[in-house]
């Protein structure tokens, strides 16, 4: 709700003038959701281009987007299609199994110049990136973006007893992966 | 949200010096500051429709105009350097063959047909009846 009042004051300049009005979605949602990919493809320079993805895509639909609708979610459901089509062509691409993906992962981060190297964050994010897809975006949106279950549920389509109830696995494989167990 | 003391936080991604500065700017350029070249192209496909009719028709209007000036025949005379004997020698020798004809044509056996009747008007109407000019001269 009150992200909603907040987007008030785009949806009356996109009325009026869309252009200033998009400038100002821009302003407010790129680095939120620059983070949001990121936390899904990992690598930076993916992240950069989904993200110039996501607002190339709203901005071509921007006239058609209907004030009624939450900005906030349309937006982070653009972004996150963005990521999962990148991480998907590159699944593709290099023949990255599931069971490869922690490796894939390691070889990522090994010297990157654009990750932190502690240990501890080397191992939660190995964690993370083994849960399934979608629990790990459940996840991310919950942990990192403290998205409430009624926005997630329109941003993944997914209700939202199902959405607490990966998000609570989702914590309890990562605990333990992070033990050793 | 933390539900967990065991996750650590914090955000161990990194990005490269001035990116947040300089993102916004070239978010815009690839999106409103391209407009213009996507109102174009939004034009062009728009218009194409109309254009591929428009091209069409004034097609067959070249074409039908070609076509007309092509098979009109003239009214000047028409010069027979180029053209095969073949195709004009029929036309005038069948016109020097009626001439021939029309003077040379025995109608004494047609007495009987009535006074007054013209050779000329008799082999006009056997023509007009199909009847081959040369089975005419034969036969007259």
């Amino acid at each position: 709700m009150a992200q909603q009042k907040t987007d008030n004051d785009i949806f009356d300049l996109l009325e009026t003038d869309i252009n200033k009005g998009f400038r100002l979605v821009v302003e407010r949602y790129s680095t939120r959701l620059y983070w949001h990919i990121r936390r899904l493809v990992i690598l930076h320079e993916d992240a950069d281009d989904a993200l110039q993805n996501t607002f190339v895509n709203a901005w071509r639909n921007i006239s058609e987007f209907r004030s009624e609708s939450s900005l906030y979610t349309w937006l982070y459901a653009i972004a996150t299609n963005e990521a999962l089509t990148l991480i998907n062509k590159r699944t593709r691409n290099s023949a990255i199994s599931l069971d490869d993906l922690g490796s894939w992962f390691a070889n990522s981060i090994e010297g990157s110049t654009w990750f932190d190297s502690d240990e501890a964050q080397i191992k939660l994010q190995n964690a993370i990136i083994q849960l399934p897809e979608k629990q790990r975006i459940v996840f991310n949106l919950k942990y990192y973006d403290d998205m409430t279950y009624e926005d997630m549920s329109k941003v993944l389509k997914t209700s939202v007893g199902a959405l607490k109830a990966s998000f609570h696995h989702a914590v309890k494989k990562i605990e333990k992966l992070l033990s050793g167990i | 949200m933390k539900n967990s003391d065991k996750i650590p936080e914090g955000n161990p991604f990194k990005v490269p010096e001035n990116y947040f500065e300089e993102l916004n700017d070239r978010i815009i350029s690839s999106t409103i500051e391209n407009q213009y070249g996507n109102k174009k192209q939004r034009l062009y496909f728009r218009l194409r429709s109309f254009l591929a009719i428009a091209a069409s028709v004034a097609v067959m209007a070249i074409l039908s105009y070609t076509g007309i000036k092509l098979f009109t025949p003239r009214n000047d005379s028409i010069s027979l350097s180029g053209i095969p004997v073949e195709v004009y020698s029929g036309t005038l020798l069948n016109e020097i063959d009626l001439l021939t004809l029309e003077e040379n044509a025995d109608l004494t056996g047609m007495q009987g047909l009535g006074p007054n009747i013209d050779k000329k008007d008799i082999i006009d109407y056997l023509l007009l009846e199909n009847i081959d000019i040369n089975e005419i001269q034969e036969q007259l």
